[in-house]
C-alpha cells in the first residue's frame, strides 16, 4: 500500500467559487521521491494540504474524493492530527513554522518529540543527530530568532527530520537556502527515501529536484496532466505545453528551436549540441 | 485548544499590548490595547476573544503594576458586545461598525469609571488622571470628574478600535477569510 | 530572564516566584494601611535585592513615579481635612495619609510584578508543568504571548520606519496624527494572521495540540526551599485576609 493515496480529490477553499483541485489522483510510495510541479495556482500545495489533513481541517472548504494518509484519513476526527509525528511538513516560510516558545535552536528541534512524549534521552539524541545532518550542530544554543532565512529553514527541517517520519510533505523547501543548503536538502531526501520513507515534495527547483526524483506529476488547473518518469517527462513538450518547466539547459534547447527529446543537463546538453 | 488557536491566541495579545505602546509613540489619548480581543472574537467568538483580553491585561498588569488586571472585566465585556456585533453583521461598513464601536465605549467607559473610583479613587492612567485633576479644579466632584473623562476616553479609544478590526476584516482575500467562517458573517458575506 | 545568574531568583522552581508575588500582591491589598503597608512595600525592596533581581526595584519606580506624583495631587492638595505645609504647599493630613497608603501598595505590587517578570524563564516554566503533567497548552500560551511581545514590538518599530521613510506624518494636528493609526496597524496584523496561518499548520504537525503528556527536557529542581517558601507566603497572605476580614 502506498503512504498516500489520493483518489479522485476535489477541494475547493471556502469563499471561492472554482475548486483548487479537480479529480486529483496521486500515489506516493515509500521508498520513492514524487515530485510535483505546475504553474502558480496549479493546486501542487492544496495537494500538500489535503494529505496533510490540514485541509480542510485547518482552511475549511469542501473535499471530495478519498484521502489515505498512512492508511487513515487525515482529516478524520478520529485521526491525531499531527498523526503521531509520523508525517512531517516543511512550508516555504521558515519564520512562521517555528513554535514560538523555543530559547534555543535543540529547543525548537526537541519542541515535537517532546510535545510526542518521547523519553528525553531519546530527544537528546534525535536533536544530535538531526542538527549534525543538517550541518547546523554550531547553532545549537542560539536563539532561533536571531537565525538568518537559511539557517531558519534548516532548524525547521532538523525539527522535522528529528521524528524520523514515514511521509514527508514539502512544499518549496528550499527557497530560503542558499546553494549548499539545497543540495543539503536533495541529498536528504534522497536519504529518507532510501531508509524508507515516502517523500513528496511540490518544488519550482527543476535543476535541483530532477536529479533525486523518481517520480514526476505536473498539475494543471488543479489536476494531475501527466504522471512518469522525470528524465522521460522533462525532455518533451508536455510539461511545457501543461505551464510547467523543464531544466534550464531543456529551456535553452527548447528557446532555440531544437525539438524533444531534449538533453537536461550541461553534459548531455555538450554532448548533444556540440557534434 | 486546537492548534488554531494556539497560534492566533499569543497573536491577539501581543497585538492588545503592542498597538497600545504604537499609538502612545503617536502621542494620541487612546489606548487601542483592545484590538486584538476584537478581532481574535471576530475570527473565532466570543470565548476566545474574552480569552486573549483577560490574559492580555493579565500580563499587561504583570508588567506595569496589579492595579491594571481588574480592567480585565472590561476587555471580557469588550469580547462579548463585539460577538453581538458580530452576529448582526455589525462589521459590514464603516458606519455601522463605528456604531458598534461608540456603544461598546459607552459601556466600557461606564464599567471603566466605577472600577477606577472603587478601586483606586480615581488614580490609575496618568492621562485620565491628569483629566480628573483639572475637571476637580473646576469644582467637579471626585466621582464626576473620573466618570466624564473615563466615558469620553474610552468612547474615542472603542470607536478607533472596532473600525481598525473592520475595515481589516473587510480588505480580507476571499481564501483567508474563509478560514474564519465568523469573519464572513461579520462582514455581512 | 535577566536575573543574576546563581542568584536565588534564577535557581527557584518556575512557581515559586509566581506564588510569592501573588501573596504580596493579596497582603498588599489587605492590610490597612499606612504603617503596615509601607513595611510591606520596605520588605518586598529587601526581598527582590537578596533574590537578585534588585533591578527590578529600581526600574518599577518608572511606572510608580507619575503615579505618586498624582496620588499627592489628587489626594494632597486636593483632599479635605486638617492641612500641613509641605515644602510651603499646603497639603491635606488625612489625604497624605491615603496618598502614602496607596503608593506604598502600588509600589510593593509593582516591584514584586517587576521582579517576576525578570526572573521568568520560559524554558524552565515549560519544563515544571509539563513536569507536573497539566496541559500543555496553558504553558504554551502564556509563553508564546511573553516571547511574541519583543517580536511584534520590533515589527512595529520597523513598521512605523518604512512609512515613515515613505512620508507618512507622524505629528501635527490630532486628526493628521490618528490618520497614522491605519498605515501602522494594518501591515501589523495583516502580517499577524498570515503567521497565524502558517503557525496553525506548523503547530498542527508537531502534535502541539496533542493529549499526550509533554515531556520535560530539563526539569527545574522543586527543593525543600521552594515549597517551604510558597507555603509561608500561601500562610502569610491567608493571615492577612484574615486579618482584615475579622480584625
Amino acid at each position: 500500500m502506498s503512504a498516500l493515496e489520493m483518489q479522485g480529490v476535489g477541494f475547493t477553499y471556502p469563499g471561492e467559487s472554482a475548486p483548487a483541485l479537480v479529480q486529483c489522483t496521486v500515489h506516493a510510495e515509500s521508498g520513492a521521491v514524487t515530485w510535483l510541479t505546475g504553474a502558480l495556482g496549479a493546486g501542487t500545495s492544496t495537494a500538500l494540504l489535503v494529505a496533510a489533513g490540514l485541509a480542510p481541517r485547518h482552511t475549511g472548504g469542501q473535499r471530495s474524493g478519498q484521502v489515505r494518509t498512512l492508511g487513515l484519513d487525515p482529516a478524520g476526527h478520529s485521526s491525531p492530527g499531527s498523526l503521531g509525528g509520523r508525517v512531517a511538513l516543511v512550508l516555504s516560510s521558515p519564520a512562521t513554522q517555528l513554535s514560538g516558545i523555543a530559547e534555543t535552536v535543540a529547543q525548537e528541534v526537541a519542541f515535537a518529540p517532546a510535545n510526542l512524549g518521547w523519553p528525553r534521552e531519546r530527544i537528546h539524541e534525535g536533536v544530535a543527530r538531526a542538527l549534525a545532518i543538517l550541518g547546523i550542530p554550531h547553532l545549537a544554543g542560539r536563539d532561533p530568532g536571531t537565525l538568518s532565512g537559511g539557517e531558519m529553514q534548516r532548524t525547521v527541517i532538523a525539527a522535522m527530520l528529528v521524528l524520523e517520519p514515514e511521509l514527508w510533505l514539502l512544499d518549496e523547501p528550499t527557497s530560503a537556502l542558499d546553494a549548499a543548503g539545497r543540495a543539503l536538502m536533495h541529498a536528504l531526501l534522497r536519504t529518507e527515501a532510501a531508509r524508507g520513507a515516502a517523500v513528496l515534495i511540490a518544488s519550482e527547483d527543476t535543476d535541483g529536484v530532477a536529479a533525486v526524483a523518481d517520480r514526476l506529476i505536473v498539475f494543471e488547473a488543479g489536476r494531475p496532466v501527466l504522471d512518469g518518469r522525470p528524465d522521460d517527462l522533462l525532455r518533451g513538450d508536455p510539461v511545457w505545453n501543461a505551464g510547467a518547466a523543464s531544466t534550464t539547459i531543456a529551456a535553452l534547447g527548447r528557446a532555440a528551436g531544437i525539438r524533444a527529446p531534449r538533453a537536461l543537463t550541461v553534459d548531455e546538453g555538450v554532448a548533444q549540441w556540440a557534434r | 485548544m486546537n492548534a488554531r488557536l494556539l497560534a492566533l491566541l499569543p497573536a491577539a495579545i501581543a497585538i492588545n499590548l503592542v498597538v497600545g505602546g504604537l499609538v502612545n509613540a503617536l502621542g494620541l489619548p487612546l489606548y487601542l490595547d483592545s484590538i486584538g480581543t476584537i478581532l481574535a472574537t471576530v475570527l473565532a467568538g466570543p470565548a476566545v476573544g474574552m480569552l486573549a483580553g483577560a490574559i492580555g491585561q493579565l500580563l499587561f498588569g504583570l508588567i506595569n503594576g496589579y492595579q491594571w488586571i481588574p480592567f480585565g472585566i472590561i476587555q471580557v465585556v469588550i469580547a462579548l458586545l463585539a460577538s453581538v456585533a458580530a452576529a448582526q453583521g455589525g462589521f459590514r461598513s464603516m458606519g455601522r461598525t463605528v456604531a458598534w464601536g461608540l456603544l461598546t465605549g459607552l459601556v466600557a467607559g461606564a464599567l471603566s469609571s466605577v472600577i477606577s473610583y472603587v478601586l483606586f479613587k480615581g488614580v490609575t492612567a496618568t492621562g485620565t488622571t491628569a483629566v480628573v485633576t483639572l475637571l476637580r479644579q473646576l469644582g467637579w466632584s471626585l466621582p464626576a470628574a473620573v466618570t466624564a473623562s473615563s466615558l469620553a476616553l474610552d468612547l474615542a479609544d472603542k470607536a478607533v478600535a472596532f473600525a481598525v478590526v473592520g475595515a481589516l476584516v473587510r480588505s480580507l482575500p476571499g481564501r483567508m477569510m474563509g478560514r474564519f467562517p465568523r469573519a464572513v458573517r461579520a462582514v455581512g458575506r | 530572564m535577566t536575573a543574576a545568574p546563581g542568584s536565588f531568583a534564577a535557581r527557584a522552581h518556575p512557581f515559586t516566584p509566581l506564588v510569592v508575588t501573588l501573596c504580596i500582591a493579596v497582603v498588599a491589598i489587605a492590610l490597612p494601611g499606612p504603617a503596615a503597608v509601607l513595611y510591606l512595600y520596605a520588605a518586598t525592596l529587601i526581598l527582590v535585592v537578596l533574590t537578585g533581581t534588585g533591578r527590578a526595584a529600581l526600574r518599577a519606580l518608572v511606572p510608580l513615579a507619575p503615579l505618586w506624583f498624582f496620588l499627592v495631587l489628587l489626594h494632597g492638595v486636593l483632599g479635605d481635612g486638617e492641612q500641613t505645609t509641605v515644602l510651603g504647599v499646603a497639603l491635606s493630613r488625612n489625604g497624605l495619609t491615603l496618598a502614602a497608603t496607596q503608593a506604598a501598595r502600588l509600589g510593593a505590587i509593582a516591584t514584586a510584578s517587576l521582579a517576576l517578570y525578570t526572573s521568568f524563564s520560559p524554558a524552565r516554566f515549560v519544563d515544571a508543568v509539563a513536569e507536573r503533567g497539566w496541559p500543555f497548552s496553558m504553558s504554551y500560551l502564556v509563553v508564546a504571548t511573553l516571547l511574541a511581545l519583543p517580536r511584534f514590538r520590533a515589527r512595529a518599530a520597523s513598521i512605523l520606519e518604512a512609512q515613515r521613510s515613505r512620508g507618512l506624518r507622524l505629528r501635527g494636528s490630532p486628526l493628521n496624527r490618528a490618520r497614522a493609526i491605519g498605515p501602522i496597524t494594518f501591515p501589523l496584523l495583516l502580517g499577524a494572521l498570515a503567521e497565524v496561518d502558517e503557525r496553525g499548520f506548523a503547530l498542527e504537525t508537531r502534535a502541539a495540540s496533542g493529549v499526550t503528556r509533554r515531556t520535560a527536557l530539563a526539569p527545574p529542581p522543586d527543593t525543600r526551599m521552594d515549597r517551604l517558601t510558597r507555603w509561608a507566603a500561601v500562610a502569610a497572605a491567608g493571615s492577612a485576609v484574615a486579618w482584615r476580614v475579622l480584625g
